[in-house]
């Protein structure tokens, strides 16, 4: 790159010119628009180098295990900088999300040095930190010499800090003082409502706020379109069926998976409260959800909200944000919306699915590859795939202030920014960290499907589930 | 003899079409949606009426797939790459030990033979996901991790125990006194292996090396875990297009076709064998 075009970028850095002037004045410079972005970001990633000794692993090599999602896109499409910015290589693989957690596995548990750093959800952390596969990253964060100034924790959203550390100790509550945090949290999404705005339009509907509403609605909406249908809900035998929607509306009924006492964990799913809850969520994929629920994940739920198969969904804020762009037939034809499942709750209580980078404890240059973590969730890099790349959502709260990233969003899909501001208060992980998460969801939701199905009632079905995870957790040495 | 009569013919004709219809339709339909885009393929309710278009195609075969969050490098032709490599790589290395082995099993009776041929098909027995998590330990101690020869011997406990097995069947089958007939004539017993046993059993052979070939070819665990990202097999790449911003079912169904054409290319070359080599085979007189 010429000075002149360096001098230019920088001059847009130090907010002596606007956006609009900054790429007029590139394409004089015969810089495509592509070009300019990534010089963009290289300008950023300079004012990041001014107070910190990046170069200090020059030379060294870092490998990466990554799952093929935009937030990787991003990161590599910014990759270019980094290795400016300390002189280090990185290389990575990257495997579909079928696989994904496959291959961490056997990579953590085999106690390969392969990789340094990895992407990985919280949930799988209260696995891997306990069998002490990964780092805790507070000697990192909390290292002056380790960490560049301008990193700026504090940045990150506090319940998102607060979801991925935990004291390990089952039950433990999340962000406890003495919680471990066992990853950094990279991009995220939280549950609410997409709806298909003609659809609604067309039957005269607008977006329930709670879920007796919703029950009632998605039905008009099943009813009155003739075809497509009301709801989509995820119902696969997996953990993730419980997560997204079903999680975020039974938090905002006051309910807990386990209560806990003296240590000792015991399941709460069969309260009367929640007995009634199950019976609303039930009944709604009865008489409005898709023919094939039990099969439902997030590949279906999206799939069907974006060729006009189903009307609304009760899942990921960001999976109706892929649906509301691309080559979808719905395309710009959705709205999104805050939802309080409660008609008593206040505000929405959304479950988070939290994207975040950990450290392989068999790593043999874990510092280094704090120095890549540390620019991977740096502002910069937050800022740059928030108004560039799908970003989205950004875990930074100065990004979420940022005036070009809402403005693109904003432009693009109806009512995000507002679902978003009245979801995220609330936002948080609403499980209780515990080693037998998987087992226990897993367990969850293959009951979801036998009350569907009609094979067992509610009452019975909840009972016989607190049952049967009161004795796991007890043979585990937990109940 | 007695001919059918009309109303027989068109009965076994429609009970023909309606047998061929079930099992290739699926197959039909996924050769139409490699030709659509994924727009047309969610159409409600589905048609038979489209645009062709190549486009998928394209982005396999050129590595580039465009999403909802832009374009996106896929790896699917190196993908097929390391499937050919690794499936036809471990089936030859298969058939080189494996039908030696097989005739000296068939031929001989030695101390632990039994035992010897029972563990070698006891490999098949076991889950790959029980012996993979001591494995990768194994190849990280030997500097296999991550390489073509660890997988191709990994890939051995496919191919070898069905080589020979399914071998040593046929060798069985076929009399020993033509071996023999040839051996008093002065021949050494690796002349008359090669030159009687091997054409004699050359269906058994063709017929085993195809079935190992596409046991290996559809294999998908052994890679995913012994290897990185640019080493794994058709199998692994083809779920690239099940990306969170949506399921690229266009390219699904082209990758589907362009994975499924050498084994079945090769299956259809090797029918009459594949045949004959099994049925007589698997057959005790």
């Amino acid at each position: 790159m010429s000075d002149k075009a360096k001098d230019f970028f920088e001059a847009f850095k130090a907010g002596k010119m606007s956006r609009r002037e900054l790429m007029a004045g590139a394409g004089k410079l015969g810089l495509s628009a592509a070009a300019a972005n990534f010089l963009l970001n290289g300008a950023a990633t300079r004012a990041l180098a001014a107070d910190f000794n990046w170069k200090k692993f020059s030379g060294e090599k870092l490998h990466l295990l990554l799952n093929k999602h935009p937030y990787a896109d991003a990161m590599i499409a910014d990759l270019a900088n980094f290795k400016t910015l300390t002189g280090m290589d990185v290389t990575y693989d990257i495997f579909p999300e079928d696989v994904y957690f496959d291959k961490v596995t056997a990579a953590l548990s085999s106690k390969s040095s392969q990789y340094d750093a990895f992407m990985t959800g919280a949930y799988m952390t209260w696995t891997y930190g306990p069998a002490g596969w990964i780092e805790d990253l507070n000697q990192w964060i909390k290292d002056p010499a380790k960490t560049n100034p301008n990193y700026n924790w504090d940045d990150v959203l506090p319940g998102l800090r607060a979801s991925t550390a935990w004291n390990g100790v089952p039950g433990g509550e999340l962000g406890s003082a003495d919680a471990k945090q066992w990853c950094i949290p990279w991009g995220f999404e939280l549950n609410s409502i997409t709806y298909n705005r003609k659809m609604y339009d067309k039957v005269g509907v607008k977006p329930a706020n709670n879920l007796p509403e919703l029950v009632e609605t998605a039905a008009k909406l099943t009813k009155d379109l003739g075809g497509p249908y009301g709801i989509g809900v995820r119902g696969s035998r997996s953990w993730a069926t419980i997560h997204p929607g079903f999680l975020s509306g039974y938090a905002n009924y006051g309910q807990k998976d386990f209560t806990v006492s003296d240590g000792k964990l015991k399941a709460a799913m069969n309260t009367p409260e929640s007995k009634d809850y199950h019976k609303l969520w039930v009944k709604m994929i009865q008489e409005s959800g898709p023919k094939n629920w039990s099969t439902y994940t997030w590949y279906q739920v999206g799939t069907d909200l974006g060729a006009g198969a189903s009307a609304t969904i009760f899942d990921a804020d960001i999976l109706g944000y892929f649906m509301d762009g691309g080559d979808n037939k719905e395309k710009g034809n959705l709205g999104f919306h805050a939802f309080a499942a409660n008609p008593a709750a206040k505000a929405p209580t959304p479950n988070v699915w939290i994207w975040s980078l950990a450290m392989n404890a068999a790593s043999k240059q874990k510092d280094a590859a704090w120095y890549f973590m540390q620019w991977a969730s740096s502002t910069e890099h937050d800022m740059f795939g928030a108004r560039k790349m799908d970003f989205v959502n950004p875990v930074r709260q100065s990004v979420w202030k940022d005036d070009e990233f809402r403005n693109r969003i904003e432009k693009s899909y109806n009512g995000y920014l507002q679902q978003y501001e009245a979801s995220s208060p609330g936002a948080r992980i609403y499980f209780t960290a515990q080693p037998l998460f998987f087992d226990v969801t897993t367990q969850w939701a293959e009951t979801l499907q036998k009350m569907v199905a009609k094979q067992v009632p509610v009452d019975e079905g909840l009972d016989q589930l607190a049952a049967s995870i009161d004795k796991q957790l007890k043979d585990a040495g937990l109940g | 003899m007695e001919s059918t009569s009309f109303i027989e013919r068109i009965l076994r004709g429609a009970a023909l079409s309606l047998i061929v219809i079930f099992f290739l339709f699926p197959i039909f339909w996924i050769l139409l949606m490699s030709f659509q885009t994924n727009e047309e393929i969610l159409r409600i309710p589905p048609s038979l009426f489209f645009t062709p278009t190549l486009s998928n195609y394209a982005a396999l075969i050129t590595g580039k797939l465009a999403t909802v969050s832009g374009t996106l490098d896929i790896a699917f032709m190196k993908n097929l790459w390391n499937s050919v490599l690794l499936s036809t790589a471990s089936v030859a290395i298969a058939l080189a030990l494996g039908v030696p082995a097989a005739y000296a099993f068939a031929r001989f009776k030695f101390r632990l033979g039994e035992d010897i041929a029972f563990t070698l098909l006891s490999f098949r027995f076991a889950p790959p996901l029980l012996v993979l998590l001591p494995l990768s330990l194994y190849f990280q101690a030997l500097g296999l991790t991550d390489t073509y020869v660890g997988l191709i011997w990994v890939y051995q406990l496919i191919a070898l125990p069905l080589i020979l097995w399914i071998v040593r069947g046929y060798f069985e089958d076929i009399s020993p006194d033509i071996e023999h007939a040839y051996r008093v004539a002065g021949h050494s017993w690796g002349r008359t292996f090669l030159r009687i046993a091997i054409p004699l059993a050359r269906p058994g052979i063709a017929a085993a090396g195809l079935l190992a070939f596409i046991f290996c070819w559809n294999n998908f665990v052994f890679a995913l875990i012994l290897a990185s990202a640019d080493k794994q097999p058709v199998t692994v790449g083809a779920l690239a297009f099940v990306t969170a911003s949506g399921i690229q079912y266009g390219q699904i169904a082209a990758a589907i076709v362009l994975s499924v054409t050498p084994t079945l290319a090769l299956a259809l070359y090797a029918q009459r064998y594949l045949v004959e080599g099994l049925s007589l085979g698997a057959v005790k007189g």
